[in-house]
């Protein structure tokens, strides 16, 4: 009696794990399709054509975190603090190797560290504080707008934050040129999914603020399902074997613009980044 | 009609027209397909270089094209300078370092035509307005104050990262593009209610909706604009206006805040776009004025979206600034020690 019991628990158990393993592998197909989308005119693929933007403050944290002060508590006041969040990670952590984790501290200790000559710009700070393109995922959920233009043969993606853009080359597996700041993008349909598979990033750019971070190794798979008419469910899944014990996913979903006449505007922010990036390279003395 | 036959249909008749580029040139010939929801269809990878200059040379007078055996023999001065240039320059020739071994094959064909500008009739561009050849005086007479040597070897100092131009310093380029030496490949995608073109150098992505809404407010002054387009006929034409005075035309210390152009954009044949821009502002130029300039499909360098490359410009520019400035500064030093 007693090893039946623990035998069917054990088999309970191992049918709990396979559903796991199965929602994990397959968490799109195992929700119910219940929203169909409008098609695309002229394709058999849903259209996601339109202004898109997160709402949540993954840029500032993908982790869950608590609010915090500004940087700059003592010129900004309240202006510029962290806002609380409950991050974006399925499981809430993020698989480091040790020494990795180590790192991310020290990214976030540094992160505003100005460059005083190019080896310090090319390995310290927050790549957004330079304006540099943010790269994938991070581009998505920036606190900027994105829009989607799909035509009936390519999807291309282009982002408020820097003016940057990448084309996802769908239904072809184009080699990539040269390692990118916004990666190399293949994109396929799988049904009412669009999914793109994303390598060949710069090691420099992060996840975030706080100093997540990722190798040149970095590998990307974004999964963009309608689900309703004015919401997306963005989900990516991050590997890389360089820095991380095991591949691991953010979600969450993406809003439509709905403001009239709503369209991207311009956030050129070069030319607000050219004081902190080049400040120590003028005369010491005025003129 | 079936679609199943009418789909080989249009391919046979595409493929006709494709081996007929110049017959193509004829824009009563010859119409753009259409998209899905039938507006008509622009879409493709282009360059948008030319080796035909914006303004007519001067001593050609009222002589709108070259007759075929000048071009000819222009193409052919062309194709020597680039067997020239196309060898490595030598360590320290910094006459070189922009030579046509960079540029190989990049700068474009000749059009017939002596000049991009066709109206005025003398393809030049009218005169300043006295204001504005003021601000383009001092600009000029700015930066004159700040170069040193002889050419070919003129020194340019730059005391803050402000003494570059936008385009050197990664923020933005002159709009319209009107050639360009270098990254020229944009490509144009469609869908319903929108124009979209992106171009590769600086990664600008243009916006153009058709649905007849109303330009951004006046407030809102931007790098690259505001457009709103719409169909006559074949042609998309736009309404692009909202620039920022820290845009400057070509440039040249040429503020465009009050610029306003009028784009007309046909596709004429398989491989050729005919862009058209006329430029309004009372304030720059004492009259109108437009240029025609060609977006060409058929430069084996720009064929497909793979052939588009990020263009990391100000990512990859901290060295650039570095040395400039440090340099400005080291030259600065080393004049006052010599003075």
């Amino acid at each position: 009696m007693r090893n039946w019991l623990r035998g069917s628990i054990s088999l309970a158990a191992i049918g709990g794990v396979v559903t796991v393993l199965f929602m994990t592998t397959a968490p799109i197909a195992a929700q119910p399709q219940a929203y169909r989308a409008p098609r695309l005119i002229g394709t058999d693929n849903p259209d996601l054509n339109g202004i898109w933007q997160a709402l949540n403050t993954a840029n500032w944290d993908i982790r869950p975190h608590a609010a915090g002060p500004s940087p700059f508590p003592d010129l900004l006041g309240a202006i510029g603090a962290l806002p609380a969040g409950q991050g974006v990670i399925e499981g809430n952590e993020i698989p480091y190797q040790s020494w990795a984790q180590d790192k991310q501290r020290e990214n976030f200790e540094n992160r505003l560290t100005r460059p005083s000559d190019r080896p310090t710009n090319e390995v310290a700070g927050d790549s957004e504080a330079k304006c540099y393109m943010p790269g994938v995922p991070r581009a998505t959920y920036m606190p900027f707008p994105f829009q989607i233009v799909q035509t009936p043969g390519q999807v291309f993606i282009a982002y408020e934050f820097a003016s940057a853009a990448r084309i996802i080359h769908m239904d072809s597996e184009p080699p990539s040129p040269a390692p990118s700041w916004m990666g190399w993008s293949i994109g396929r349909w799988e049904g009412d999914t669009l999914v793109v598979e994303v390598t060949d990033q710069v090691d420099k750019t992060w996840f975030d603020r706080a100093g997540n971070f990722h190798s040149d190794a970095l590998r990307v798979t974004e999964r963009y399902t309608p689900i309703t008419p004015n919401h997306l469910r963005y989900e990516a899944l991050i590997e890389d074997p360089n820095v991380f014990t095991r591949p691991w996913t953010i979600t969450m979903p993406l809003y439509r613009r709905m403001e009239p006449d709503v369209q991207l505007l311009e956030f050129k922010c070069i030319e607000f980044a050219e004081m902190f990036m080049y400040e120590h390279l003028l005369e010491p003395s005025s003129e | 009609m079936n679609a199943r036959v009418f789909k080989p249909a249009t391919a046979l008749l595409m493929g006709f027209l494709a081996q007929a580029p110049v017959a193509g040139q004829d824009t009563d010939a010859w119409a753009p397909g259409r998209t899905a929801w039938g507006d008509p269809d622009l879409q493709g990878v282009y360059t948008f270089s030319t080796q035909t200059p914006l303004e007519r040379p001067e001593g050609l007078g009222n002589k709108e094209t070259y007759t075929e055996r000048e071009l000819a023999e222009l193409e052919a001065q062309a194709a020597e300078r680039r067997a020239t240039d196309e060898v490595a320059a030598a360590p320290g020739d910094l006459g070189a370092s922009y030579n046509a071994y960079w540029t190989s094959n990049e700068k474009g064909q000749l059009v017939a035509r002596t000049s991009l500008i066709v109206d005025p009739a003398n393809g030049r561009l009218p005169p300043l307005t006295e204001r504005t050849q003021e601000i383009h005086d001092e600009r000029a007479a700015e930066l004159a104050s700040r170069q040193v040597g002889e050419p070919p070897f003129v020194y340019t100092r730059y005391a803050t990262w402000l003494d570059h131009p936008a385009y050197t310093r990664c923020v933005a380029r002159p709009m319209p593009r009107i050639g360009q030496a270098y990254n020229h490949g944009l490509q144009i995608l469609q869908t319903p209610g929108y124009v979209v073109i992106y171009y590769e150098s600086m990664h600008d992505t243009r916006f153009i909706p058709l649905d007849g809404r109303p330009h951004i407010d006046s407030s809102i002054r931007q790098w690259n604009g505001d457009s709103r387009g719409h169909w006559e006929g074949n042609t998309l034409v736009v309404d692009w206006r909202n620039f920022t005075d820290k845009q400057e035309f070509r440039g040249l210390g040429l503020p465009q805040g009050n610029m306003r152009f009028v784009e007309r954009i046909t596709k004429v044949g398989q491989n050729t776009i005919e862009y058209e821009v006329t430029v309004h502002d009372p304030m720059t130029w004492t009259q109108p004025w437009t240029f025609i300039a060609p977006w060409r499909a058929d430069d084996p360098n720009y064929q497909t979206p793979v052939d588009l490359y990020e263009f990391g410009c100000h990512e990859g520019n901290y060295r650039m600034m570095e040395n400039s400035l440090n340099g400005s500064r080291a030259s600065r030093e080393a004049n006052t020690e010599t003075e």
